[in-house]
């Protein structure tokens, strides 16, 4: 007896490969992602990343020269900052990429911090904190000093690139500095009773890869250097608006058990109802090939092409040769013979009998369909005046040459005929013709 | 391996404790309970792999008739089987219920018996068992699949024996007839006899008359009797080619074809006439050639049962080949065959004349008699269309079946459930007329 199911220990060994290769992937996996990670932090001025648009460079000098830079990225670890900071001050400088701080978080932040710088700041960070200034567009190209900022000074000219602000509070006491026309600003510095606020629009000066043109090192460091701490505030996740409390604080706490119970029995269910009872017998099934379908596809193609002239004629041979039968006439008999017969026999007007057989041509679909119905009136009528249906043929085995064809057709013909006299029945009339056609079901 | 739904209810049950007792690790002292339960089950369990198997089924059956096949399951080992046996019977063997539960104690022997009734002529197989033993808390079970073939020949049914008895009746009635009936140069001389009123008068045989010479020295009239001829040939050619794959009503031309051959085989070799069967596409499928009496009957089934058509032409220029390497005298040969059109027919036309120069020849066709019923059908313009092209497929037949006749050969159509008959028919008729 051969077992077909393999043993558990042939699957381990069959599948150990599999596991093997499928751990190594997972491993490989999680190696490449946790050293991208690293690196992966790709956001623009982001102070810890090494991408050209990061600004790494400018946070490790600084911390070269002794200053402690902090990154933080939420509202509450820059208080906690601020609070433990060393003696002489810190920089706060804020950086808001993602657009996230609204309203509260930056009247809060307006409180923090005797230094701030802002770098970009949009509308709604104008608004809250530097109200004396307005967005005036974007500004390329270097720029150079033009005022009496150290900072300034110092650089001489920068890298341009980035925001431009105009200063439309008269009475604030600003300091404007890289004017690149029409009052436009790429730093201003607006100095309050004991506080500073410092924008930086200029901010394409900062990153790695154009820190080491023009004087863009002497600004960063300069700006950001002036104190002994640097808080780099880049507003994460946690400064969102608290949204209510989650859903399932609403719930029982066992519900989460519950779903992982009702998760294992889903996995016992499947195992239960997924383990086949052996595997399937084959079986090589014959072809089927109905046998009508060169009728029904010569059907169509006549349909499709509207041959109707072709289709009439194969219904009018075959009556015809039925008829010649019916009459009497040899198999060589012609058209016009058959016609005179029926004529003679049925007592319709030979003209009558010859359009039904041969002379009409029918137009459209309606013709056609009376067409058939006058041949199939006309077999009706000449059967009808020879006196009821013919008798069958003898038995097959009546003669040698006897076409065999006929009289298979003919052991049908009873009924088929039965049915046509009900047809025909009362209605044999030409005027109840083309009702009788239009019921599409008929028959 | 494979669980029973007990154990999802078990899973599902760990539920209550955890909301009772209001403590989520509870799931899973429950989980781990559960698969030290399962553990347990499957190491109980009595090994599947070591059951022994013996089939008992007949070897043959007629296709619609059904069978009982036994599989006799022995359990050597020390534990009692409690499980689910399947026997894998391809789907057209026809069995009823391929799943029985069972319980063979150890060292015990029992019978499953799968009913079969088979829907499709040929050789049935089951290829394996499958058990599954579960483990005394039904909890999981240990599967196994073990290869136990087992054939069952499914013969064609041969239903056209019922036309048999009133065919023979005709056949007898043949016999003894006096020449007034039936003379014709292939019957054959029989007996003499004495003349009773109703004879006719040209079968008196005068010099036997003559030569009687009467004791009481009354002179009495002695006729002739005849019988039909006896051992004569008869070939059955039977197309296995494409266009006996077709399906004419509910059968595909081919068991048509072999319902003939079978009513013709039992009439033939009761009249004493000698049958042989040779089917054929691109090459010979199937031969019965020598036997006799019920043998051949046997024979001619067992070479069918295997027989599928092939989508291939058949190639009638073999045939005549075919025909000379069965017999070399005169014979009836009955080519079973579908007259379609001129196109499909042309190359049986093309060595018919080879065929008929020696033998008498007779082509048996099914006909559809759907399409007879579509020429009738003219209601709207879509039915007319229909009825024209069955009408043209008829006149096609039509013309094939008198180019046949033409050359030399009979024609035999019929609606699946008549040819048969109309085959044996024709036979009877050719016999009476001692053309064979």
């Amino acid at each position: 007896m051969t077992v077909l199911t393999p043993a558990a220990r042939t699957v381990a060994r069959r599948t150990v490969f599999w596991v093997a290769a499928a751990t190594f992937v997972v491993l490989i996996g999680l190696l490449m992602m946790a050293m991208a990670g690293s690196s992966a932090e790709s956001e623009r001025l982001a102070p810890s990343s090494a991408a050209p648009a990061g600004a790494r460079a400018v946070t490790e000098v600084l911390r070269d020269n002794g200053i402690e830079v902090v990154e933080a990225e939420s509202l509450a670890e820059v208080r906690d900052t601020l609070d433990g900071s060393r003696s002489g001050g810190s920089t706060l400088l804020v950086h808001d990429v993602r657009g996230i701080l609204e309203g509260d978080r930056l009247q809060e932040l307006a409180q923090l911090g005797d230094r701030l710088v802002l770098l970009e700041p949009d509308f709604a960070a104008l608004d809250a904190l530097a109200p004396a200034l307005a967005l005036a567009g974007s500004v390329e190209g270097p720029l150079d000093a033009e005022c009496s900022l150290r900072a300034a000074l110092n650089a001489g000219t920068v890298t341009g690139d980035g925001q431009g602000y105009r200063v439309i509070d008269a009475d604030a006491n600003a300091t404007a500095c890289f004017g690149s026309g029409d009052d436009i600003f790429s730093l201003v510095e607006l100095a309050e009773r004991d506080r500073s606020v410092t924008v930086l629009g200029a901010t394409a000066a900062l990153t790695n890869e154009l820190v080491a043109a023009e004087g863009n090192a002497a600004l960063a460091l300069t700006l950001l250097g002036e104190r002994p701490t640097l808080v780099w505030y880049v507003p994460g996740p946690a400064d969102l608006p608290a949204s209510d409390a989650p859903i399932t604080a609403y719930l029982p706490h066992w519900v989460s058990v519950i779903s992982i119970a009702l998760l294992a029995v889903g996995i016992a269910a499947a195992f239960w109802r997924g383990r086949r009872l052996g595997p399937l017998v084959v079986e090589q099934l014959p072809v089927v090939v109905p046998s009508g379908e060169v009728t029904e596809g010569r059907a169509r193609l006549y349909e499709r092409n509207a041959t109707r002239l072709h289709a009439i004629d194969s219904l009018r041979i075959a009556t015809i040769e039925r008829l010649a039968r019916r009459c009497g006439l040899p198999r060589t008999a012609t058209v016009d013979e058959v016609a005179a017969a029926v004529a003679a026999i049925a007592g319709r007007p030979i003209a009558h009998v010859r359009a039904a057989l041969v002379d009409s041509v029918p137009g459209n679909d309606a013709e056609l369909v009376r067409l058939s119905d006058e041949l199939l009136r006309l077999e009706d009528a000449v059967e009808r005046a020879l006196g009821g249906p013919r008798a069958e043929r003898g038995s097959p085995a009546s003669g040698h040459g006897s076409p065999v064809a006929r009289s298979s057709g003919a052991s049908t013909s009873p009924t088929g005929k039965a049915r046509r006299n009900a047809r025909n029945d009362g209605s044999f009339d030409e005027r109840h013709a083309p009702d009788e056609r239009n019921t599409p079901d008929h028959g | 391996m494979a669980v029973s739904g007990w154990l999802v209810l078990l899973v599902a049950a760990g539920i209550v404790p955890v909301v009772l007792l209001d403590a989520p690790v509870v799931l899973w002292w429950w989980l781990l309970g559960v698969v030290v339960l399962i553990a347990i089950d499957l190491l109980l369990a009595a090994s599947p792999r070591a059951l022994r198997f013996e089939r008992e089924l007949p070897a043959r059956t007629r296709l619609g008739e059904s069978v009982t096949a036994r599989l006799l399951i022995t359990n050597p080992a020390r534990r009692t089987l409690r499980g689910v046996v399947r026997d894998a019977w391809q789907p057209s063997a026809g069995a009823l219920r391929t799943r029985h539960r069972i319980t063979v104690p150890a060292g015990e022997r029992r019978a499953v018996e799968t009913q079969l009734r088979p829907f499709r002529r040929g050789e049935r197989r089951a290829e394996h068992v499958t058990v599954r033993s579960f483990g005394p808390l039904r909890l999981a079970a240990r599967q196994a699949t073990v290869a136990v073939t087992g054939a069952l020949r499914v013969l064609p049914p041969f239903a056209s024996r019922k036309h048999l008895p009133s065919r023979l009746a005709r056949l007898r009635e043949l016999d003894g007839r006096t020449s007034v009936m039936i003379r014709g140069q292939g019957t054959e001389f029989d007996s003499l006899r004495e003349y009773v009123r109703g004879d006719d008068v040209r079968s008196i045989d005068w010099r036997a008359t003559a030569r009687r010479t009467d004791p009481t020295g009354a002179q009495k009239l002695v006729v002739r009797t005849w019988r039909p001829e006896r051992d004569r040939r008869v070939v059955i050619v039977v197309d296995t080619g494409r266009l006996s794959a077709a399906r004419v009503g509910d059968e595909p031309r081919i068991d048509t074809a072999f319902e003939s051959s079978l009513l013709l085989g039992a009439l033939a070799s009761h009249a004493g006439d000698r049958v042989d069967l040779v089917m054929v596409d691109r090459r010979v499928r199937g031969r019965v050639q020598g036997a006799t009496g019920a043998e051949l009957l046997a024979r001619m089934v067992e070479a069918m049962t295997p027989v599928e058509p092939e989508l291939i032409e058949t190639d009638w220029a073999a045939v005549p080949g075919i025909v000379r390497s069965v017999t070399t005298q005169r014979a009836l040969v009955v080519l079973l065959t579908t007259i379609d059109g001129v196109g499909s027919s042309r190359s049986l036309l093309s060595v018919l004349p080879q065929l008929t120069e020696k033998h008498l020849v007779m082509v048996a066709s099914v006909s559809d008699p759907a399409e007879v019923e579509a020429a009738r059908q003219r209601g709207d313009a879509r039915e007319v269309y229909r009825a024209a092209a069955a009408e043209r497929s008829l006149l096609d037949a039509g013309r094939v079946a008198a180019a046949i006749n033409r050359l030399g050969g009979e024609v035999v159509l019929g609606a699946p459930s008549e040819l048969p008959p109309a085959v044996a028919d024709r036979y009877l008729a050719l016999k009476a007329a001692g053309r064979l």
